[in-house]
């Protein structure tokens, strides 16, 4: 069968909003939910929608990212009518690719894309936490004969300024952007979601190539350049779940949403599954002096203390009278006995040590990084 | 590491103790410990030697044993080079064997994988021994020894298997302490207290010892089981020796040790011996998400799989995938496998939930440590107690 749709997820970013968590780490592949790295969700709506051919760009700090990904298999995406594919910078006859925004990167990726010969490029981030049916939105493309549609999601008023905005005309027809504007005239915000028709896409990056090489962000350049040429540009409304986590607390607040058995993210949902490249191990142990309550607990932890209103993810260890409150443990962490930890993240692999607390505020979530180790046993004899 | 080991994996195995349980699938697709499977274990042994392929040998049609093994990719089993899984169903080793037109097939399938394979030993295993065995050292022991055979015991307590068990037991040789003098029934051993040497029903050989007795065999209508080929070594003057297993063992050969095995691994000494201080249990992987624990929900030592929801009481238990627990709902001391769902105010002991059972508000059930009340797959339990079997 021939591809129609070619999805690139742009995965690559550092997000630097998220400190020590994405040190070492490409944001796409920062834990979530107990279960998950941020980029299956992304990937598992592309598997839900039937988008078997998927590019994952990645860039900063690959290596676990590239590891998870994999050739798709955990999403189902490696099969004769589709794949996954990592997309990484290479260095050619013209120089080195590396990716200098969101359109560079789909430009540097040309050869990638000719060859599936699609119809359509959908262009997704790897950064968000939802579920969306991607085929809806590729159905209201070609009803409203875009050449480009833009994925939109109504933001409360006050919050629009944070956002990029897309105003629209009574068809839904994108007439105007406005990045992050002081005073906005819609309160539509862009989800970085956008269906592009390939052959105009790849005119308008073949043809930059020659000329200014300005278009190297979608947001800033490429949308710009087709309201001014007038291209049929619409928005598709999403209304539903929607988390950028790209800050600490965002970051924390979202794990704490994911908790609620009433969530509508709702990750039991069999019709809509989030799939991830879980790991062989052994079931959940709650010893005699475990207390768990209002938790999620993953396979392979060991708990032996108190888990109150917490995310403890795979192959997590607890010792005996610790307490874990309103927090999120990333795998592999080991806590010692004693421990206090409220308000806080803790890094995959970290080690905390008996007797250490860590206490965060609402405003100030403590966070402990990737094999980090905290407290311990001093030499003062 | 280049493996030199052609796998079989007996899985006719004796089932009639276990049902309600075996009902439906073989002792090695029995769920366990939460998670996994019995053959988990003998695969995730296979897999820490890098066996590129196994054969196995299995009654009936195996429906849910093809659905956990798959493609083998679990423990490596895929590969395009050498590799994969070689299913023979419809083994009924008695009645085939009285029957010579399937005799041919039974010992041509057999000496068609060993022949094939470019091993150098022949592996013996089954699946209702539950260990976790460090193959690579019954390796080294063989090929230090300089062994023909090798089989893998372990010494226990008489009272640890069936009074009427058909398991059997290793005499060792008085000069040698590693050399198989012979080997006779455990019901030869009368006293609970004494201890015997317990043959594993695992072991190792040279591809040319096991076609020598394939021939033989073949011959003579036997079976390709440890028992005889401990016999021919001994006919045949084969080196044979025993090699010492001291790891967590149980033996599954009816509800009780069944029960009690789920139920060791709540001990955390059986449940690291198994799965920590060993080869790591690989089992089929399904998509999951964590397993949550409600506001007033009450757990004390007690085992959980991905996929709960959890908002009763659950001690001395253990849960496997996709099981619901309401809240004021109260487990103690059962097995409740994937699928089930329990309704509020439900007062469940010493049972066995077997996949998919219903239990309604209200119903109590209670077993005992020696006899747990199996409830077989698909039934509703009612408010009064009474059971309605699944199809």
């Amino acid at each position: 069968m021939k591809t129609e749709t070619v999805a690139m997820i742009l995965a690559g970013g550092q997000g630097s909003r998220l400190g020590k968590l994405t040190k070492h780490i490409a944001k796409p592949a920062v834990p979530f939910g107990g279960n998950y790295r941020i980029i299956d969700f992304a990937l598992s709506n592309c598997a839900n929608s039937g988008m078997n051919d998927v590019g994952v760009v990645t860039q900063y700090q690959p290596l676990i990212l590239n590891n998870h990904v994999g050739n798709g298999s955990s999403w189902g995406l490696n099969r004769h009518n589709g794949e996954a594919t990592i997309l990484q910078p290479y260095s050619s006859m013209e120089g080195e690719k590396f990716f200098k925004g969101t359109a560079h990167a789909v430009f540097q990726n040309i050869d990638f894309i000719d060859k599936k010969n699609p119809k359509y490029v959908m262009i997704l981030s790897g950064d968000h936490i939802y579920k969306m049916d991607y085929q809806k939105m590729l159905d209201y493309h070609k009803e409203q004969e875009a050449t480009l549609t833009v994925g939109v999601m109504p933001v409360p008023w006050e919050d629009a300024s944070r956002f990029g905005v897309m105003n629209t005309d009574k068809t839904d027809r994108i007439i105007e952007f406005q990045e992050k504007p002081e005073n906005p005239k819609s309160n539509l915000a862009s989800m970085g979601i956008y269906i592009f028709n390939w052959d105009r896409l790849k005119k308008y990056l073949v043809d930059n190539q020659a000329k200014d090489r300005q278009l190297t962000d979608f947001g800033h350049h490429v949308i710009p350049a087709y309201l001014r040429n007038n291209e049929a540009i619409f928005a598709y409304s999403f209304e539903g779940y929607w988390k950028d986590v790209g800050t600490i607390e965002s970051l924390w607040s979202a794990n704490m949403e994911f908790l609620d058995p009433e969530h509508e993210l709702d990750i039991r949902d069999r019709n809509w599954r989030v799939y991830s490249n879980n790991p062989n191990t052994t079931p959940q142990f709650l010893t005699e002096s475990a207390k768990v309550t209002d938790s999620m607990i993953t396979d392979g932890c060991y708990i032996s203390g108190e888990v109150v209103h917490s995310i403890i993810s795979h192959n997590v260890k607890i010792g005996k009278n610790s307490s874990i409150k309103d927090s999120f443990v990333m795998p592999n962490a080991v806590i010692g006995e004693n421990v206090k930890i409220e308000k806080a993240i803790i890094g995959e692999g970290a080690q905390i040590h008996d007797g250490t607390e860590i206490i965060g505020s609402d405003d100030n979530i403590e966070v402990v990084g990737y094999d980090e180790e905290v407290g311990g046993y001093t030499d003062e004899n | 590491m280049r493996t030199k080991i052609a796998p079989i994996l007996n899985l006719v195995e004796e089932n009639e103790n276990l049902k309600p349980l075996t009902n439906r699938r073989p002792v090695a697709s029995l769920p366990f410990a939460c998670r996994y499977r019995l053959v988990d274990f003998p695969f995730s042994s296979l897999s820490s030697i890098e066996a590129p392929s196994a054969a196995l040998f299995i009654s009936g049609s195996g429906h849910s044993l093809y659905d956990h093994i798959r493609s083998g990719a679990t423990w490596g089993l895929e590969s395009s080079v050498g590799g994969g899984v070689f299913t023979h169903s419809h083994i009924n080793l008695k009645a085939e064997l009285e029957d010579p037109q399937y005799q041919g097939n039974y010992y041509d399938d057999h000496y068609h994988y060993v022949s094939r394979s470019h091993a150098e030993y022949v592996m013996i295993m089954g699946s209702n021994m539950l260990s976790n065995i460090r193959l690579d050292s019954l390796l080294r022991f063989h090929e230090k020894k300089d062994s023909d055979a090798t089989v893998i015991y372990k010494k226990i307590k008489r009272s640890e298997v069936r009074e009427d068990s058909i398991h059997s037991a290793l005499i060792m040789s008085e000069k040698d302490n590693d050399k198989i003098e012979g080997i006779r029934p455990v019901t030869d051993t009368t006293d609970p207290n004494d201890s015997l040497l317990l043959n594993m029903e695992m072991m190792i050989l040279s591809k040319d010892a096991f076609l020598n007795y394939l021939f033989k065999a073949k011959k003579e209508n036997l079976d390709v089981s440890v028992k005889h080929i401990i016999t021919y070594c001994h006919g045949s003057e084969h080196n044979i020796y025993g090699y010492e297993y001291t790891g967590y063992l149980k033996v599954i050969e009816d509800i009780g040790s069944y029960y009690q095995a789920n139920m060791d691994m709540l001990n955390e000494d059986n449940f690291n011996s198994l799965f920590y201080r060993s080869n790591p249990v690989l089992t089929k992987l399904k998509n999951s998400a964590p397993t949550y624990y409600g506001k007033h929900a009450e757990i004390n030592n007690a085992q959980f799989a991905n996929d709960c929801e959890v908002y009763g009481k659950v001690e001395n238990s253990l849960v496997f995938r996709k099981v619901t627990i309401a809240e004021d709902a109260h487990i103690e001391d059962s097995i409740i496998m994937q699928d089930s769902c329990i309704e509020e105010d439900v007062h469940l002991k010493y049972v066995i939930l077997d996949k998919h059972v219903y239990v309604k508000r209200g119903a109590k059930l209670e077993g005992t440590p020696d006899e747990p009340i199996v409830v077989a797959k698909d039934s509703v339990i009612y408010e009064d107690g009474t059971i309605e079997e699944g199809e």
